[in-house]
């Protein structure tokens, strides 16, 4: 009887195997096949949804789409997108925008996107990473999975002619093997240089490092509805307590910056030149926290996660410095050293104590610093404060820069004043080139690889992760975000070197007096790569597909689309219900 | 032989089942957040409830179970949550890499080690056995991700330069193309399961390269593959070369032997006719378990040289809580180990005639 | 031939004259030293960082022409401004600790699962071991990275997980044993004898079992510091600022090319513990093996 059993199980284990080996979906082979290099172009413009396409020898008249938002009662501040003519679309939102332009220069998220080929995809992430259709400089010539992605040069790109013959970007996660590549040739630049691989870098005179100051800090969080971190005067104690110049010269690549205020250096208006509040004071942090009675006797948890990032090069030697540099005013610290994964869920519902986290700028307005943390209440830091809620979001309305850096200057010094967290440093980062390659332009947000020139036309670039697809509009992670800079584009890109925003989709975008409504008008004759005409449907699909749950061409790869959420007020239309 | 197959198939099968349950109670058992760590500092509470009720993780586990079985049965073993590509594409294309590097491991361990072995036995207790020996001793007891660095070391800064120098990471340089098979041979009408078979010899450059007469591209696998080879295959090297020793010694014991020996055959006969092939039912055994633990992933070797194989996506997966991942390549591996298992036993009963009647 | 000699002891001489085992002996020698008397041996302390020194600088010894006027570390110092030897040394000891416990743990659960599957046979046998061929199916260093994904980075967790994959290998030793006795005459005498099942197990059959496990115990003491190591490597096991060797590696796995020191002798480290339990090993197995005794 076991036996029959054991017979019928295997027979149908077995079969179910075989079954799995015939009835695989027809896996395409993995390496992505070239996105067609389109020689002919179509020559008509694509036409839109016009139900009853007129059997015209002229094109087909032009019909625009829209999206629009029912109320403003939804939650968000997208209001409105619609293409009012064939080159012409409106954004309009329900508060003002005034950094429109930053916001979709800035990230890979609002890459535009050709609507034939949403529609024919379904607009699902795992279809466009094998064949991606884009109006970049590059179009792809082959992704092999886990080792490189090939870029070729775009033969129908509307912008300057792409400088050199082909782009290659690897990736590699230990920084030692990148580093050696580098000094054997095999790569024509690296990504994320160690700090202490720039002595080596420096020394070589082959090679040339290229510091790259991108906006960002790293902050000690607080919970301030928990004692003692609910008594200001701790909380300013220990913002007092922290060497942070010590910090920055020991652990951080040069040209990183301490904390001298809220903001980064670079962020205008915002920034309050020459301030610096909280000042590192040992004796007289002691002397706060002896005034305000605080228990020395108990020990308290700094918790953080071995994660490097840019603004933090070296975790664990940090914390342990900071925890060194309260012991010495008589605070005991205990490290609790977590997994990423489990860190940043328990960061944020608010379940650690003194905890590490840090954030890198998306786009170049205050609004994406002061708005993003001093707002609003959260489990992770605990109430906000009123004064400082009013000033920043007066601030986010205003249009003309010297009004709104009078609100920041008041902000800053209530930041001083309440610590709701401790900013600590400004990391930079660094890229290192081989010498031969010529006109390396690098800027926060960028990396003009187009127009990098090299010896033999080839230039090979080596990050350290492989991008998880080639669909940014629902992606988040750097490695990613400069594989889609290769192929596609935006509407806006900053310029070279800079945080500059210049029209590249668009010919000009232009805000109407209180920046609720903007317009673009786009540029005509461009095509994608696979021959589609550029018009703007395909701005509007783009925005919608990222904008509206129930837009039918909404997949992507998680669906989340986070940075429209954030970046467009933290809502979008039709979101499940919680 | 037959019955004995069958009747070891058998004993698989709750094995298989046991696994699949235990991966499946592991992976959810695991605290941390997928989301999170796809999402980074962008996470919010909102984003990731979302995540959780489209891929389905927030039904009770046993329902999670229940319907990831039906798929099983039906041949869908998921998506990865990184980046939705199904996990037979993944498997498809991560195992060509570490076949490669099993195969050439072993084929370095196993020539080199019955060499030594046999060399040690004939020789024994000779300054030569003694050291071999001791060498081999050595062999198990590196650390393989000290070995892979030191090699990595002496090979790729070391010897730069010189025309031994070997590159330390990595699976092709840059500039070689892994073209698709489909795409050379112009088949645009491939579908199941000879889609699969095409895809996964694409994604062995070696074969590829051969296949389509592009051999720089094989030589340039294999270049990449000597130092990943060497290292993970020294420990294999090490365990063969005690066994070959020690079987021949055990074998050149027996009285065959000595009666072999009496009736005048020439040593060098005896020792090829009689006492290789029964000395080689346990080497072929060791080199069995050896390749099947190979063929799980060497996960250390992989990630000191940056291969993209079986171990590395492995471990990126439990670190980013990709729970299809984890349990669908946990099958595979289960899978492999126990069939490998299985191919021993066979070529143990094939050879040795007492094991079958047992 | 004098009949009065206790086994064990004509067993020890065996060993202390078989030449692998005395390396083996030697080495771990070395190590024990190292490890009891690592306070007075370290120059400085293994986890505070140093004052004066550069981070990952070269070593410099004094008797191969480094100036007297410079500190003397003999193996450099490493990338948290601390001396490495003395780390070194300290680790010894660390990685003694992981061995025998996470052996002894190992051989007490799976002594007894084995035992208890042996001896009461049966449908219990075959659960059992059908739960530790599961174990088995695993390659063990996946198996470790899951459980310790399960419970959290940490040393002690690290140790559980290899404890846990360790477990099997006892069961397995102990039940052959118990089977190979269980029928025999002086076992049945016993019975015979009335003592109880629990007393013949553990006085007549159990120690049947002593030598093959303790063979297996040192080779898995020498698993369990690689498994360690390779843990810690990954990020999984020992935390910073523990002085273990694998953690040791994987700190400075980049520097390897502009400090290769700080790679070498942590792993070296490592080999030769490992070694001094193999060899150990070995030799116990030559000389307890009674076939090999006389003609091997």
């Amino acid at each position: 009887m076991k036996r029959t059993i054991y017979v019928l199980l295997s027979m149908f284990i077995l079969s179910s195997m075989l079954l799995a080996a015939c009835g695989t979906p027809a896996t395409p082979a993995p390496a992505a096949p070239a996105a067609t290099e389109a020689p002919a172009a179509t020559a008509a413009p694509v036409a839109t949804e016009a139900p009853a396409a007129p059997a015209a020898t002229e094109a087909p008249a032009f019909v625009g789409d829209k999206l629009v938002a029912p109320d403003c009662n939804y939650g968000g501040n997208f209001k409105s997108v619609e293409a009012t003519d064939q080159y012409t679309v409106k954004f309009s939102f329900c508060a003002p925008d005034p950094a429109f332009l930053a916001k979709i220069a800035s990230v890979e998220a609002f890459d535009i996107y050709s609507k034939a080929n949403l529609t024919a995809i379904g607009g699902d992430a795992t279809k466009m990473n094998d064949a991606p259709v884009g109006t970049g400089p590059y179009i792809v010539k082959e992704w092999v999975r886990g080792d490189h992605i090939t870029f070729a040069p775009n033969p129908t790109y509307f912008g300057d002619k792409v400088a050199n013959t082909t782009f290659i970007m690897k990736w590699n996660k230990e920084a030692a093997a990148r580093l050696l590549d580098l000094q054997a040739g095999n790569v024509s630049g690296v990504a994320e240089v160690t700090a202490d691989d720039l002595a080596t870098i420096s020394a070589d005179a082959n090679l040339t490092l290229y510091p790259r100051h991108v906006n960002n800090f790293l902050y000690l969080g607080i919970n301030n509805t928990v004692a003692p971190f609910d008594n200001e005067m701790v909380r300013q104690a220990f913002a007092m307590a922290i060497n942070k110049q010590k910090i920055v010269d020991d652990f951080y690549a040069p040209g990183s910056v301490p904390a001298t205020q809220f903001v980064p250096p670079g962020v205008k208006p915002g920034f309050t030149e020459g301030y610096a509040g909280n000042t590192y004071d040992a004796v007289k942090a002691k002397q706060m926290l002896t005034d305000a009675k605080f228990d020395f006797n108990k020990t308290y948890t700094l918790s953080y996660a071995e994660r490097t990032r840019p603004y933090f090069p070296q975790p664990t030697k940090i914390a342990q410095a900071v925890q060194a540099q309260l012991a010495e005013i008589g605070v005991k610290i205990k490290l609790d050293m977590q997994d990423w994964a489990v860190y940043l869920p328990a960061a944020r519902a608010g379940k650690l104590g003194l905890h590490f986290l840090g954030w890198s700028e998306d786009f170049p307005d205050a609004t994406n610093w002061y708005d993003v943390f001093l707002t609003g209440s959260s489990p992770q830091l605990g109430t906000a404060y009123p004064d400082i809620v009013d000033l920043i979001k007066k601030a986010a309305t205003l249009s003309d820069s010297a009004e709104r850096q009078k609100l920041y200057d008041q902000v800053n010094a209530l930041y001083d004043q309440h610590v709701p967290m401790i900013v600590i440093a400004h990391g930079t980062t660094n890229l290192a080139f081989q010498g031969g390659i010529g006109n390396v332009v690098l800027g926060p947000y960028n990396e003009n690889f187009p127009y990098m020139t090299s010896a033999d036309g080839t230039v090979v670039f080596s990050q350290d992760g492989e991008p998880v697809s080639l669909m940014c509009a629902d992606e988040t992670d750097g490695s990613s975000f400069r594989a889609c800079n290769q192929i596609f584009s935006k509407l806006y890109r900053f310029d070279w070197g800079t945080a500059n925003p210049v029209p590249d989709l668009a010919e000009k975008c232009v805000g109407n007096t209180d920046a609720t409504e903007w317009t673009c008008t786009l540029q005509k004759g461009v095509t994608f790569s696979d021959g589609a005409a550029f018009d703007a449907n395909d701005v509007v699909a783009t925005f919608s597909a990222g904008l509206d749950y129930k837009y039918p061409l909404r997949k992507g790869n998680t669906g989340v689309f986070q940075y429209f959420k954030d970046l467009f007020g933290g809502k979008v239309l039709n979101e499940p219900a919680q | 032989m037959i019955q004995f197959l069958v009747r070891r198939l058998f004993l698989v099968l709750p094995v298989l089942v046991g696994i699949l349950l235990v991966t499946f109670i592991i992976t959810r058992l695991v605290p941390g957040d997928p989301c999170y760590v796809m999402l980074g500092e962008r996470a919010t509470e909102a984003s990731c409830n979302e995540f959780k009720s489209r891929f389905g993780l927030d039904k009770s586990i046993p329902e999670q179970f229940v319907r990831y079985v039906i798929n099983i049965a039906q041949g869908d073993f998921g998506n990865s949550l990184k980046d939705r590509r199904p996990i037979t594409t993944v498997i498809g294309e991560r195992l060509p890499m570490t076949i490669e590097l099993t195969i050439l491991a072993m084929i370095f361990s196993s020539t080199f080690g019955i060499l030594l072995g046999v060399f040690s036995a004939l020789n024994r207790n000779s300054i030569v056995d003694t050291l071999t020996m001791l060498g081999a001793n050595i062999g198990v007891s590196m650390p393989v991700f000290w070995l892979g660095l030191l090699l990595a070391y002496l090979f790729a800064l070391v010897l730069k330069g010189t025309p031994f120098q070997l590159p330390p990471s990595g699976r092709l340089s840059a500039g070689m193309s892994l073209i698709p098979l489909t795409k050379v041979w112009g088949i645009t009408d491939a579908t199941g399961i000879k889609a699969f078979l095409l895809a996964f010899m694409s994604n062995s450059a070696i074969l590829n390269g051969l296949l389509t007469g592009n051999y720089a591209l094989t030589l340039d696998a294999l270049k990449h593959l000597i130092l990943p080879a060497v290292a993970v295959g020294t420990i294999s090297l090490s365990v063969i070369a005690r066994m070959t020793r020690s079987a021949l010694l055990e074998v050149l014991g027996q009285d065959y032997i000595r009666t072999a020996r009496a009736k005048g055959l020439r040593y060098s006969m005896v020792i090829r006719k009689h006492a290789l092939r029964n000395a080689l039912i346990p080497i072929v055994t060791i080199i069995g378990i050896q390749t099947g633990g190979l063929l799980s992933g060497a996960v250390l070797t992989e990630t000191i040289f940056s291969l993209p194989g079986v171990g590395s996506r492995m471990v990126e997966a439990i670190l980013g809580r990709d729970y299809p991942v984890v349990q669908g390549f946990s099958v595979v591996i289960a899978l492999i180990f126990v069939f490998s298992n299985l191919i021993v036993d066979a070529s143990y009963a094939y050879l040795d005639p007492r094991v079958r009647v047992k | 031939m004098r009949q009065r000699d206790n086994p064990y002891v004509i067993m020890l001489r065996r060993l202390f004259q078989h030449r692998s085992a005395q390396l083996g002996m030697f080495l771990l020698a070395v190590l024990i030293i190292c490890a009891v008397f690592a306070e007075q041996i370290a120059p400085y302390d293994p986890i505070v960082p140093l004052k004066v020194g550069k981070r990952r600088e070269a070593p410099c010894i004094h008797l191969l022409g480094c100036p007297a006027d410079k500190p003397e570390h003999l193996m450099g110092i490493d990338g948290n401004s601390r001396d490495l030897f003395s780390r070194i040394i300290f680790g010894a000891r660390l990685s003694l600790q992981i061995g025998i416990s996470t052996v002894t743990f190992a051989i007490i659960i799976g002594g007894l699962l084995g035992a208890v599957a042996g001896f009461i046979g049966g449908w219990l046998d075959d659960l059992i071991m059908r739960t530790l061929d599961v174990l088995m199916a695993f390659p063990s260093l996946l198996l470790a990275i899951a459980i310790v994904a399960v419970l959290g980075p940490g040393l002690i967790n690290a140790l559980l997980a290899i404890a846990i994959i360790e477990i099997p290998i006892f069961a397995r030793v102990v039940r052959a044993s118990v089977l190979s006795v269980k029928e025999l005459d002086y076992v049945m005498a016993s019975r015979a004898q009335g003592a109880s099942e629990f007393r013949v197990l553990f006085t007549r059959i159990m120690p049947n079992a002593l030598t093959p496990l303790i063979v297996q115990g040192t080779l898995g003491i020498a698993s369990a510091i690689l498994s360690a190591a390779a843990l810690s490597f990954l990020g999984l096991g020992a935390e910073f600022p523990t002085p273990e060797w694998g953690l040791m590696l994987g700190e400075e796995r980049n520097s390897v090319f502009n400090a290769p020191f700080l790679v070498f002798f942590p792993g070296f480290a490592i080999m030769v513990t490992v070694l001094s339990f193999n060899l150990i090993g070995d030799g116990l197995r030559d000389v307890l093996d009674p076939r090999l005794v006389h003609g091997g």
